[in-house]
This record gives C-alpha cells, structure tokens and sequence, in this order.
C-alpha cells in the first residue's frame, strides 16, 4: 500500500480528507465539546472563541458539536445510497449490455427515462407519502443515481464486451456468465471506483440540498445540509455560520473524489511501474 | 469420415452475402489455406465454424465436425467445442488477452472450463504450455501481464491458449499480421510444428500468399464470399485458373523478384 501511495498525490490528499470526515464520525460515538442540541440563549450568535470554538448559532447552539454529529447523516446517506445505486445500476447495466438485441433498447429507453427524472421531485414524492426522513432522502438519491450508473455502466460493458479478449474467451468456450466474472468486471472495475466515488459526492450534495429544502433529515437531528439552510437568514450577521457546514461537505466531496482517483491508478497494472 | 464438411455455407447480413455457397472438406490431419482480400469472407467463415458469428448475421448450408452438425446448435452446445475440440488464434496477439488478468490465468482458463481441473492443475499445465510454445522463463510469464511481454510472446501465449485443450482443429485467423516479419517466420514455424506434433487438421486464414504456402499443402482462394479456386499450393502457382488467383501470384513475385534485383526499382 505504501508503495501504491508514493507520489500518488490524489490519493494522498484525498485519503486525509476522507480521514478527517472519518474521525469525526468515530469522535461524535464518544465526545463532543457540548451536547450538539443543548440551548443556550446567553450564546446567541457566540463568535470563535475558548468557550465555543467554532461560534453558536441563533439559539447558542454549540457549531463544531452539530459539525461533528452531522458527520453521522451525511456518511450514513453517502454510504447507503451508494450502495443503492452501485448494486441496482452495476447489475442493470451489465444485464443490458449482455441482453440480446430486442430486449436491449426498451431496457435503454427505460434508464433513459429514470434518468430524466429528477431526483428532488422523487424526494418530494417519497417525502409526501412516507413523511420526509433521512430514509426517504437516501431512497430518491440511490434511485435517482442508479440510473446514471446503469448507463455508464452499460456503455463501459458494451465495449468490453465488443474487445478481443472477450471474443477470444468464447472461443475458449467460455460461458457468459464466466465472461461477465472474469473479464467484463475486472475491466470494469476502475470506471466503478469512479462512478462510486462521484457517486459519494453526489448523495453528500443531495442530502446537504435535500435537507436544506426540508426534504431531508428532519430537525432537530443536526445534519451539515439543514445548518447551511439555517444559517441562511443570517448571512448578513454571522456569515461564518454558513461556511462551517460548507468547508465541512467540501472536505468530503473533494476527498472521495480524490480517493476515486487515486485508486483508479493503483488498480490499472498498465499505470504501474513494472513489477510482476 | 471427414474432420469437418463445410458444404453450401452462407453467410448474410441483411440482403447483403458475405459468404456465398462455399463448399469444403478437411481430413484429419490435414490442411487447408483461405486467401483473399478483406471482405472475401475468410474470417467469417472460421467465425461461423467457431459459432461465433454476430447475431445479426443469418447462416445457412451445413457445418459438420466430427460428424455433429455445427449449424443450428445451441450457444451452449456449442461452447462444449470451442477451445476444447477446435482452438483458434487471433490476429491482434495484443487485444486478444485480457490486460488485467496474469497470463498464467488465461491460459489455464480453458482448461479449467473444458477439463474440470482446478486453479492449480491448470496452472501447472499451464507452465508446461509456455515451455511447448518456446517461451523463456515460463514461471516469470505466467505471472505477467499482456502488456509486459512482447508481440510475439503474446502470440506464442494465444497459441499455447488455442492449444491447452488438445483440440482436433485449429483455426488460425491472421496469427501474423500484426508482427514483425522476423518474428511472424518464428511463429509460422512453431506452429507448424505443433500441428504437426499434436496431429491437428490446421485452417489458416491470411491474405498473404508465401504465407500460406509456407503452412499448408491446399488453398482455397476466396473473393467476395466465393472459394474461386481451390487447388493444391504447387498447382496454384504453376498453373492458376482464376484470375485472381493470378494477381496473388504476381503480387507475390513482385516481392520476391524485387529482393534477388530482377524487379528493378522499388
């Protein structure tokens, strides 16, 4: 691993930054400066100092404890949506490039049409029949995902499909299925980590958006998206409050994206430096 | 019995022939050359014979090997041959393996899929592969990747891929197109002596007439989707019948006379 990270500066930079939402996520199970929604009045509008250290908010509540505990939302958003997204659209787009030509292009025009559909109106639809939770933002972004990664998918699969090397392996006799294992996933695997790590980007955007419109986790839970949307009324007076939350979905958007990255070259043996 | 009976065989696409009618016989044993030009039909007959044609083309006439009519079998059935009773190699040695899986791997890859071996039983036949094709260092190229070994080690790796199975036919699509001359005599001559070796019949499909007649007793020579001549190499060169026949011919000594100084500027 060392080896793969030396000069891989994406990577590196990248896997702090994702290290740092990390540990917030693990100190908030342990400690906080102040509990994340305890009131207090006489803190209104508290400036960085000893006793607050990133400010209070309108009510004094505490902003580097919200900071903190909002790192459990965004990542349990991030990491179930991606998962949504990566299982439903890896296996569509691999089931659609390998499907036989009649059943291909209704399936593409079915992707087509998901993807046009967007994302907040299914929140909004979800959230008006289930009641808007964390739940519901995580289902509208998964879906809504989903289907731009069943279409890059299955234009990635299509051409591996269409190589030498697949060719080659039916003429060894190979089934299809042995065909989308060994060599369509494998070949497939570095356009993945990209899609995934756009896909963490994504779902953190979503749910920061999801949850300013109200849509998202609902108060009080603290959650980095909802304190942009408060901190909105106050930009004039305290316009820290606004960038707390955006430095925060910031660190974590620009380092799964770099991680994606940075991966990608460790996966690629053509990328690496000769040593078999 | 023969090997393989190729009779009537058509190939279209659309309204558009690509294979029109053509008719052959290979024995056990044996050999047999297809020439022409791109578009003749050559690959798409080693392809339909191989079951892989696009799904897009429609096929009739009948293929039969080793008396099982090849035509209108299933994918399935069909996959039972491929790589086990008939071998094939590619023209491009480069894109024709898998760049991220170990050499080692893709070639025990028909032998776990055909014969049942394992990982391990497959690896080590493996070896004994690389060192048939005349490869150095097997133990070292096993573990290598496509992209660190040279074109023609990466043909010796399809041969040896084509050949894991002990296949009673191998068809050779172009298997020296894409290399140096100093390497395709190298490589035309391993496989020559393999097929002699193993007792393969041998289809080898080129554009290149000293080619072919370096590899196989008959040719037939194709031009758009027709076999126009089909005759023994030594006939072929003394007395062609076809016209384009002919034009191999002079194609071919033009390069000859050129390199002895009877051609003149070049």
């Amino acid at each position: 691993m060392r080896k793969a990270m030396k000069g891989n500066v994406s990577l590196i930079a990248g896997s702090i930054m994702v290290s740092i939402t990390f540990a917030l996520l693990i100190l908030s199970f342990i400690w906080t400066p102040y509990d994340p929604l305890a009131v207090n009045p006489e803190d209104s509008f508290a400036g960085v100092s000893m006793r607050h250290i990133l400010g209070a908010d309108k009510i004094g509540r505490d902003i580097l404890s919200q900071i903190i505990v909002g790192s459990r939302v965004t990542l349990f958003v991030a990491a179930l949506a991606v998962t949504i997204a990566m299982t439903l659209g890896v296996s569509a787009g691999i089931l659609i490039a390998v499907a036989s030509r009649r059943y291909q292009s209704p399936m593409i025009y079915a992707v087509n049409i998901a993807l046009a559909f967007p994302a907040a109106l299914l929140a909004i639809i979800l959230a008006a029949v289930y009641g808007a939770s964390t739940i519901t933002a995580v289902t509208a972004i998964g879906l809504a995902t989903a289907a731009a990664v069943a279409q890059v998918t299955r234009r990635t699969a299509h051409g591996i499909l269409a190589s030498d090397y697949v060719l080659a392996a039916h003429a060894s006799g190979a089934s299809t299925w042995r065909i989308i294992r060994k060599h369509v996933m494998p070949n497939l695997r570095a356009s993945l980590l990209i899609q995934a790590s756009a896909a963490v980007s994504v779902s953190v955007l979503a749910e920061s958006s999801l949850s300013y419109l109200g849509l998202g986790t609902p108060p009080p839970a603290p959650s980095w998206g909802r304190m942009l949307a408060g901190s909105q009324q106050y930009l004039f007076v305290n316009p820290l409050l606004a960038i707390w939350p955006g430095i925060a979905i910031v660190i974590v958007v620009l380092g799964f994206n770099l991680v994606g990255d940075g991966v990608r070259e460790v996966f690629d043996p053509t990328l690496r430096r000769s040593d078999s | 019995m023969s090997l393989l009976e190729v009779r009537d065989l058509t190939i279209s696409f659309g309204s558009k022939k690509v294979v029109d009618c053509i008719t052959f016989t290979l024995e056990k044993g044996a050999r047999i050359g297809l020439i022409g030009e791109s578009g003749s039909g050559k690959s798409m007959t080693s392809l339909a014979i191989m079951g892989l044609l696009p799904d897009t083309a429609t096929i009739s006439g009948s293929i039969t090997f080793e008396g099982q009519e090849l035509i209108g079998l299933s994918d399935r059935e069909h996959s039972r041959l491929r790589g086990n009773r008939i071998g094939m190699v590619f023209q491009e040695p480069l894109t024709a393996l898998n760049p991220l899986m170990r050499i080692g791997k893709q070639i025990a890859g028909p032998l776990m899929i055909h014969k049942g071996s394992s990982l391990k039983e497959g690896l080590k036949k493996a070896l004994e592969l690389c060192t048939k094709v005349g490869l150095p260092d097997p133990d070292r190229i096993l573990r290598a990747y496509p992209h660190q070994l040279s074109g023609g080690q990466r043909q010796r790796i399809g041969l040896a891929i084509a050949l894991a199975c002990e296949p009673a036919l191998l068809i050779a699509d172009e298997p020296t197109t894409a290399l140096d001359v100093t390497v395709q005599r190298e490589v035309l001559n391993l496989i020559n002596a393999l097929v002699d070796k193993e007792g393969s019949s041998l289809i080898f499909v080129t554009h290149d007439l000293p080619v072919v007649s370096a590899m196989t007793e008959n040719v037939a020579v194709m031009q758009l989707g027709k076999i126009v001549e089909n005759a023994s190499v030594a006939s072929l060169f003394h007395e062609p019948a076809h016209e384009y026949s002919r034009r191999l011919i002079s194609a071919a000594r033009l390069a000859e006379d050129s390199f002895s100084g009877k051609g003149g500027q070049l």
